[in-house]
């Protein structure tokens, strides 16, 4: 691999990245052990298994896994490979099973991950079940809901992995004093370009006139006021809002709220009874940076939390080739919501986001673009992400946030630690109960 | 009522196949005032989400959930130039078979059709298939669409990656 891979060049506010990481087939497979090796990865929210014995599979950083609940209730992963010849012992996307059974020899598993029953055992002069164990169960942690995986057996714990990056899915959960849930339907779609271009575009402030003016051009003609043309700070936040990082690559741009565009009186009022609440549970400061600021945060490596507080996406990247990604989206939204609430959030999302939405697809094309533009890398090399360096405080569309994600990966693909640009910033005076 | 105002209760299949033969066309076409004309002012338009064909788009997190306004919206960004997904548009021949009427009500049938969207953009090549469940309205100008749901028989969307055009 070409040396140096990201040039981080502070005498001249200059920031780099080769091109040859958005192609390289090397660079692919390095990230699947350097990158999903040791960094937490999440994997799916508790209400999405609600009951025991509930299961869905996915595949999170290159593995095929079970995400469930076993028959006594706990959360696990399990890696979903037979110890015997290695098929999957679970093809169904979602359900019910207290027994996952490899359709190849037989082999099977309850789902807590013990070898239960090997057919022609007797033949064996070792019981597999001594040998093997069960189904191999990698770490897994969770934050408020949240749960993560981690592969690798020295990483510290998730607590520690997400920092003061926790606020970001406090402010999320701290909606509602009944938390949050995953909404059913799943946007599950693919696209033809590297998956860190999802990465950066995720929390890119500065695209969004360029690429989604049609989008805009249609809120207002609905009524709808545009962020960021207010005077006034709130909580810290000026109106330009601003990119700020945290510790081990997870960032985040925090904005002001936008206005509600086709809320009635009802959706009004329920949002101002959410509110009030928090500010009774959290208190005022609390409450304004749950309800009024806005935020596209960054998980490091590969996760995505988009919380505009009346409609909140989870959003999972997962690599499939060095040209082809695949993408997972949630809905979450605050438990216990009334019908006409909800079917609010949820239409005002869909407008924006997803693989049919009025915006994404428009993203999506950017990133292909690029994608094709890399073919010249032999003679345009590098990519640039320097906007807002040097400033104290970079606004929402500058570019610090993707740096600090940037400078992450290049620590563990080549062992190079960078500085970071500033320091972290927290929109609120006090932490919530929960969080802090 | 003269003989040849339609009702539902004597709309025949051959003139619910004429009449998504045409709004076939209107989409191939890119004809999409035209197409949106076609939908009553409490129209829904609706593509549940692959993993969950059988929810309602209402309450659940669908791939698109739109009424009137949005609906007209859709149509009014599709046709601008900066909608980057769609320019140049995607060709697309789209073949709707196997329609059946399967429900007649005071004032709308229901109808159920397959669907094969073949689309071309930019050197890709890709398919579209699934399944149309509509809710027309027979009227003395023809049919009006108050419910177009579309539900893909994909369990991802993959290759595909978007539905940038109107299903």
């Amino acid at each position: 691999m070409p040396d140096p891979l990201v040039i981080d060049n502070r005498k001249d506010s200059l920031f780099q990245v080769d091109r040859e990481v958005f192609t390289s087939q090397e660079v692919f497979e390095r990230e699947r052990e350097l990158l999903f090796g040791p960094s937490w990865l999440y994997v799916g929210h508790e209400s999405e298994l609600p009951e025991r014995n509930d299961f869905r599979t996915r595949d999170v950083g290159g593995r095929s896994i079970i995400f469930n609940r076993d028959r006594r209730g706990e959360v696990r992963v399990l890696l979903n490979t037979c110890l015997h010849r290695g098929a999957s012992v679970c093809r169904h996307p979602a359900g019910k099973a207290k027994i996952f059974t490899c359709f190849y020899h037989g082999w099977a598993y309850r789902n807590s991950g013990e070898l239960v029953n090997v057919p022609s055992a007797e033949d064996y002069a070792a019981s597999p079940a001594d040998v093997y164990g069960g189904l191999h169960t990698p770490r897994i942690e969770s934050y408020r809901g949240f749960w993560f995986v981690n592969f690798s057996g020295d990483a510290p714990d998730l607590r520690s992995w997400l920092g003061t990056a926790t606020y970001l899915l406090d402010l999320a959960v701290d909606q509602s004093e009944d938390g949050i849930e995953v909404l059913t339907g799943t946007h599950n779609y693919e696209l033809h370009a590297n998956w860190k271009l999802l990465v950066e575009n995720s929390v890119d402030g500065y695209h969004a006139k360029s690429v989604h003016h049609t989008y805009f051009e249609m809120m207002m003609e609905l009524g709808q006021t545009p962020p960021m043309l207010g005077d006034a700070d709130t909580n810290g936040v000026p109106p330009a809002g601003l990119g700020t990082e945290f510790d081990n690559g997870h960032a985040t741009l925090i904005y002001p709220g936008n206005g509600l565009p086709l809320a009635n009186e009802n959706v009004v009022r329920n949002l101002a009874e959410l509110r009030e609440k928090a500010v009774q549970r959290c208190g005022e400061s609390y409450a304004t940076a749950v309800f009024d600021l806005a935020r596209n945060s960054i998980f490091f490596p590969n996760f995505v939390l988009i919380d505009l507080n009346f409609g909140m996406i989870l959003r999972t990247i997962m690599p499939v080739a060095p040209d082809r990604t695949e993408v997972t989206s949630w809905h979450i939204a605050p438990r216990g919501l009334d019908g006409e609430s909800l079917q609010y959030r949820i239409d005002n999302a869909l407008t924006f986001w997803g693989p049919a939405g009025l915006a994404t697809p428009d993203d999506v094309e950017a990133l292909e673009q690029a994608q094709r533009g890399f073919t010249a890398r032999n003679e345009v090399r590098w990519s640039d992400i320097s906007k807002g360096l040097g400033k104290a405080r970079p606004a929402a569309n500058d570019e610090l946030q993707m740096r600090a994600w940037w400078r992450q990966w290049n620590a563990l693909m080549t062992g190079e630690r960078l500085p970071r640009e500033v320091d972290e910033f927290v929109p609120f005076d006090t932490r919530t109960p929960q969080g802090a | 009522m003269t003989a040849a105002t339609p009702n539902a209760a004597t709309v025949t299949r051959s003139e619910v196949e004429d009449f998504l033969f045409l709004e076939s066309a209107l989409l191939d076409e890119w004809r999409l005032e035209e197409w949106v004309e076609l939908f009553t002012l409490d129209c829904t338009y609706e593509a549940p989400a692959t993993d969950a064909p059988a929810s309602d788009p209402g309450q659940t997190w669908s791939l698109i959930h739109d009424r009137r306004t949005m609906l007209e919206q859709r149509v009014i960004r599709l046709k601008k130039p900066e909608a980057h997904a769609e320019f140049p548009h995607s060709q697309t021949s789209r073949i709707v078979g196997n329609v059946r009427i399967l429900d007649r009500g005071p004032d709308a049938v229901s109808v159920s059709a397959s669907f094969l969207v073949s689309r071309m953009k930019a050197g890709k090549f890709d398919q579209y298939a699934g399944h149309y469940y509509y809710a027309l309205v027979p009227g003395a100008d023809g049919f009006k669409i108050r419910r177009k749901k579309a539900v893909l028989a994909h369990d991802r969307l993959a290759p595909q990656g978007k539905i940038s055009f109107v299903l």
